[in-house]
């Protein structure tokens, strides 16, 4: 399921060489043509390399967009410029400069790591908002921080010299030290998208409500993802100080900070070739028309704004996920490599312990959503819910997965209490569900969909056999699809999918929500089978809503019927479908009578 | 005592126009899921064509009628020309589009007519103090607040008594359900636009009566503040981002006034912005609570 | 008045409904009913153009409407009172009812007002109140009196009983039929089948995305196998 350490590390380095190969070929033919001012594009491609692929790191895994990592790149480039600038030199430009650092003198190395660690120290507390915050807050939040670093360094004039900057700082290594900064950055992409905390972070970013249901938290991959870019980006502010020997916060400006988000988005977000090919894009197209201005003049910046404004507007007019979408030379090599092998099928033993929820009541406001109502599905046994519109089916279902915290009543697993449970504890505990509008991880192909709940099996149920993802494939009557985007197959194939990624877990129980919504006659009857199989090969009992009683008759062994929040019925399917209450509920109070009649014949 | 009124009339001075900022960009917000980067830009055209025509001698009672309307008719043309193509995308992509437009407004005022600082003649009068109590005020504080007052009772009847204030809030609750009472979705963001818009125009008119100059990166100045009013007034809350504009800039005049000189002073803005983010830290969707329905 | 012709409508890769065709006539009242998720909303809320058919059309007085966009189909003479109600809990009941005459001249929105106030006398005493503070009733009143506000012809009307006590769902009840009788016309969806069957004229039986019956409306409530035509069983 998971490659070996050493493949996954050989597929970073190989992609990330291909990239250094054709840049370093690039720029050499460049410079070698035309001078020695050459190298300075150079040096700017490789710094914008540097820090878009972390800005790619944060927000192209998690989707949450920032505007706060030039803040974390300043303060390591000025954490160096203090650092190294010598002392005589730091004591005439800076005679009131605080923390005793006047006297303080570090070599290019140490004084690069120390930048690092400031970044990643207030980075690292930043984070926990940031990501805690999440969606448009986070990015508010980040271009606080933005503003407010902006602020400091301009205004506290003892530390920094105000606007105007620090120079003198000692070169390290000039195009050189750029050059291992940026294959470190290619390196630490790719890398981080075949690390388990990367691949998690894509599925919070592709689904925030599945992904927790799954057993993938929100916060933890996250913020490994914020981390490692933090430091990233650090690294870049560090090696880009001593590469010009001078910083300003000019370069760390909002304005920055846009032109390196379009190099992002233009080339596509998603993925490190996105990334590169977007810098490389947005650099060269910057230099070409920043020549078509007179340099003489005040004027030089007009082309590029015009043509990052255009460039930037077209993109999010006819291709809003970048040129490249979710092309990648890392997925490209993760294809080639996967070793085919003969999918194991493996049956699960059936396991010992029952679900129950009792006494569950849950009010929305003034609302009574459910009332004492309650469930129990016993080791390995199909239980249906059903009930008309608003019966509060899904309530119930989303109280057992840990979605809705009830006022009263209680949620176990065996032994084990699982009322106001975070969806991701629910789900490692054993607990897996599909929903009712489906919730695919929509850019992924078939196989990461399911791969990555195989990963957190892996990680959080590690006394269970792993399941072979390709036999679940198979038995999912997807073999073949493998490479195919989710969103791009038919909606039977959706829903068959969506049914394999939560097998997948292994879990204890699978619960199903309305897994044939909107199929037909011949579909729901083939789902039956399917559900039946799959649960018997996990070893899972299921649970399952739906207001198809056709389906839920065939499907279950015993069935609850839910009307207005309570349960009015309960038994095998046959007593359910002469139930006078049942009859009534799905064709209204006046039926009742009519239907009790009947029901006594 | 008289520092402190001195204060709060320079507070409300500042935060009345970061208020008509922000209750332009919370409108956009409400229609459409727009945080709009580029509505600051509405005072750079504002601003260039109060420089143009007064280069050609005209005077202020013709240019404040120029300035707001430009401005209307920028914020509309930028609806139809971008927005309205990106109208159903992803926020993140909505974000973007209108930061391509804010670059895209730089540059073409530095191709059109020049990337240096335009400056022209003020009225006359702007800086004229008058004494009240033993308090000294300057007449553009004044009318600032005045003005501001006047547009912001209008802005009120508009939204409770005609049908477009009514189609605005409403569609800003539940855009679908808005529609099926009749109300045009073209038509009602273009008029939010358009509304917001003329409460640009009318903050771009007292920016350059009080400092006549125009430049590509002018409206720069005051889009940061004027997006962080709209957000603690939480998104979409009209009340709220008049709240927000206000205390904004009744915060910075204070702690500029009450923080110690040197250093500190000059860190103002970073202390306001720390605040902040703190404030965004504890309640993500800022002092109001955001009102709009998502839309399924 | 009202035919749908062959709709088929999809959201993403959910086809929700399958060629399904229906009319409605001048003046008569017709209920469309089915189990959960058949695609009754998605039906009706195409006819209001909400979303857009795949393939088929829908016609209105014998005109092609398709793909139009609500409001326009309201200038057409066309209102849906949507399902879960939808009303503007940040306008008092009084602007809910203003802005829904955003169609009519100002007399006859005037007009109108003064008409919905005398209609429905629980509205009245909360004029200019929030509508968020409304219980489920009057919520479900001014849903319907914010339709009626525009004058339709052709009503639409998604589960109008939804969440409510049963006193209340006999106003209801007695409101279609009131509405019919003043002759306008009326596609009601409903959760109560056979007892909307009963008052309808004609009646429609909507499951996973096909028409498997129709008829006259208390002929279809008395057929002995309803219930299993409705939830599949038994075939």
């Amino acid at each position: 399921m998971t490659d070996p350490t050493w493949l996954r590390l050989g597929r970073s380095l190989g992609a990330s060489a291909v990239m250094v190969v054709v840049l370093f070929a690039g720029s050499t033919l460049y410079t070698a043509t035309g001078g020695s001012a050459r190298e300075l594009l150079v040096k700017e491609l490789l710094i914008n390399l540097m820090l878009v692929l972390g800005l790619q790191i944060f927000i192209g895994n998690t989707g949450i967009l920032s505007f706060g990592h030039l803040a974390f790149a300043q303060i390591a480039a000025y954490t160096v410029a203090l650092l190294t600038i010598p002392v005589a030199v730091k004591q005439q430009q800076l005679p009131d400069i605080p923390f005793g650092l006047g006297t303080m003198h570090l070599g290019a190395f140490p004084a690069t790591l120390v930048a690092i660690g400031m970044a990643l120290l207030v980075g690292g507390l930043i984070g926990i908002a940031v990501v805690r915050a999440g969606g448009i807050a986070a990015t508010m939040i980040t271009l606080a921080v933005l503003f407010v670093v902006d602020q400091l360094v301009k205004n506290w004039q003892e530390l920094t010299k105000g606007a105007g900057g620090l120079s003198s700082v000692p070169p390290l290594g000039g195009t050189l030290g750029l050059w291992v900064g940026g294959i470190v950055g290619l390196v630490v992409a790719h890398w981080f998208a075949e690390t388990r905390p990367g691949r998690f972070a894509v599925a919070t970013r592709e689904d925030e409500i599945a992904a927790p249901s799954l057993g993938i938290g929100l916060f933890g991959s996250r913020y490994v993802a914020w981390i490692v870019s933090i430091g990233l980006v650090g690294l870049a502010g560090a090696l880009r100080v001593q590469a010009i020997g001078s910083t300003s916060p000019k370069q760390y400006t909002l304005d920055v900070t846009v032109l390196l988000l379009a190099m992002l988005v233009v080339g596509g977000m998603r993925t490190p070739t996105g990334a590169v090919v977007g810098t490389i894009l947005i650099t060269v197209g910057n230099e070409v028309f920043r020549q078509l201005g007179d340099p003489k003049r005040l004027d030089i910046d007009r082309f590029p704004d015009l043509f990052l404004g255009v460039t930037l507007l077209a993109a999010m007019l006819w291709r809003p996920s970048g040129l490249l979408g979710d092309i990648d030379l890392g997925a490209w090599l993760r294809r080639r490599t996967r070793r085919p092998h003969q999918p194991v099928v493996r049956i699960n033993p059936i396991r010992t312990a029952s679900l129950t929820a009792s006494s569950i009541g849950v009010t929305f406001g003034g609302f009574t959503a459910l009332r004492d109502a309650h469930v129990r599905v016993g080791p390995g046994e199909v239980v249906g819910i059903i009930g008309p519109n608003g019966a509060g089916k899904t309530t119930l279902f989303n109280v057992v997965t840990g979605l809705v915290s009830p006022v009263n009543g209680t949620v176990r697993l065996g032994e084990q209490e699982l009322t106001n449970a975070a969806p991701e504890e629910v789900a490692r505990a054993g607990l897996a569900r599909t929903f009712q509008n489906l919730r695919l991880f929509g850019n992924l192909t078939v196989l990461e969909n399911v791969t990555l709940t195989a990963l957190v099996s892996a990680k959080y149920r590690p006394d269970e056999a792993p399941i072979d993802v390709a036999w679940l494939l198979q038995v999912s009557g997807l073999a073949g699809f493998e490479d195919r985007t989710a969103s791009t197959l038919d909606y039977g194939n959706q829903r068959r999918l969506e049914l394999a990624r939560a097998a997948a877990l292994s879990p204890e129980f699978l619960l199903l929500d309305e897994p044939t919504s909107g199929m037909s006659d011949d579909e729901s009857i083939e789902m039956v089978e399917r559900i039946r199989t799959m649960g018997a090969a996990v070893g899972a009992g299921v649970l399952v809503i739906d207001h198809d009683l056709a389906f839920i008759t065939m499907i279950s062994d015993h069935i609850v019927a839910l009307g207005e929040g309570t349960v009015i019925a309960e038994g095998t399917p046959k007593d359910i479908r002469r139930d006078p209450h049942v009859m009534a509920a799905y064709l209204g109070s006046e039926a009742r009578d009519d239907a009790a009649a009947a029901g006594d014949e | 005592m008289t520092t402190l009124v001195q204060n709060v009339v320079d507070g409300l001075g500042r935060g009345s126009t970061y208020a008509l900022l922000a209750l332009g960009i919370s409108l956009i917000f409400g229609v459409m899921h727009l945080v709009n980067f580029a509505h600051a830009e509405l005072i750079t055209v504002g601003a260039y064509l109060a420089y143009g025509l007064s280069t050609l001698g005209l005077g202020w009672w013709y240019l404040v009628p120029a300035i707001i309307a430009s401005a209307v008719l920028a914020s509309m043309a930028v609806e139809i020309t971008a927005f309205r193509w990106v109208r159903n995308s992803s926020p993140f992509t909505l974000l973007l589009t209108s930061f391509a437009i804010e670059r895209l407004s730089h540059a073409l005022w530095q191709v059109l007519v020049s990337p240096k600082k335009q400056t022209f003649a003020g009225p006359g009068w702007a800086f004229d103090t008058w004494e009240l109590g033993g308090i000294r005020v300057e007449v553009m504080d004044v009318i600032t607040i005045v003005v501001t007052i006047v547009v912001l009772a209008i802005t009120a009847l508009v939204f409770t008594r005609t049908l477009f204030g009514l189609a605005v809030r409403a569609s800003a609750e539940d855009f679908d359900a808005a529609r099926l009472m009749g109300v045009r979705a073209n038509r009602v963001i273009s008029g939010a636009f358009g509304f917001a818009g003329l409460l640009a125009g009318i903050a771009a008119a007292l920016i350059v009566m009080r400092s006549p100059t125009a430049e590509p990166t002018l409206g720069s100045d005051w889009l940061i503040k004027a997006v962080v009013a709209a957000i603690i007034g939480g998104l979409g809350s009209f009340s709220g981002a008049v709240v927000g504009g206000l205390s904004l800039g009744l915060a910075e005049v204070f702690f500029r006034s009450y923080l110690p000189d040197g250093t500190a002073q000059r860190l103002t803005d970073a202390v306001v912005f720390m605040l902040i983010a703190a404030l965004f830290i504890v309640r993500p969707a800022g002092l109001f609570t955001v009102k709009t329905a998502e839309r399924v | 008045m009202l035919r749908v012709n062959e709709v088929t409508t999809r959201y993403g890769a959910i086809t929700a409904l399958h060629g399904v065709s229906l009319h409605v006539e001048q003046g008569e009242l017709v209920a469309l009913v089915g189990p959960n998720g058949a695609g009754k909303t998605t039906l009706l809320n195409t006819v209001a153009g909400l979303l857009h058919p795949t393939t088929g059309s829908v016609e209105l007085d014998g005109r092609a409407v398709t793909g139009r966009d609500p409001a326009a189909l309201v200038h057409a003479g066309l209102a849906l009172v949507p399902e879960r109600r939808r009303i503007f809990r940040d306008l008092t009941v009084e602007e809910n009812l203003r802005l829904a005459g955003i169609t009519a001249s100002k007399s006859a929105r005037r007009d109108r007002l003064v008409e919905m106030r005398e209609l429905f006398a629980v509205l009245a005493s909360k004029w200019h109140t929030s509508a968020g503070y409304l219980s489920g009733g009057e919520a479900q009143q001014l849903a319907v009196a914010r339709a009626l506000m525009s004058d339709p012809r052709m009503l639409l009307m998604d589960e109008p009983t939804l969440g409510l006590a049963p006193s209340l769902i006999d106003v209801i009840f007695q409101l279609l039929v009131d509405l019919r009788d003043q002759g306008r016309t009326i596609l009601v969806v409903e959760q109560n089948a056979r007892r909307a069957l009963e008052l309808a004229d004609r009646g429609y039986v909507l499951r996973t995305g096909h028409i498997v019956s129709e008829g006259p409306g208390p002929e279809l409530a008395a057929q002995a196998d309803l219930f299993a035509t409705f939830i599949g069983v038994g075939e």
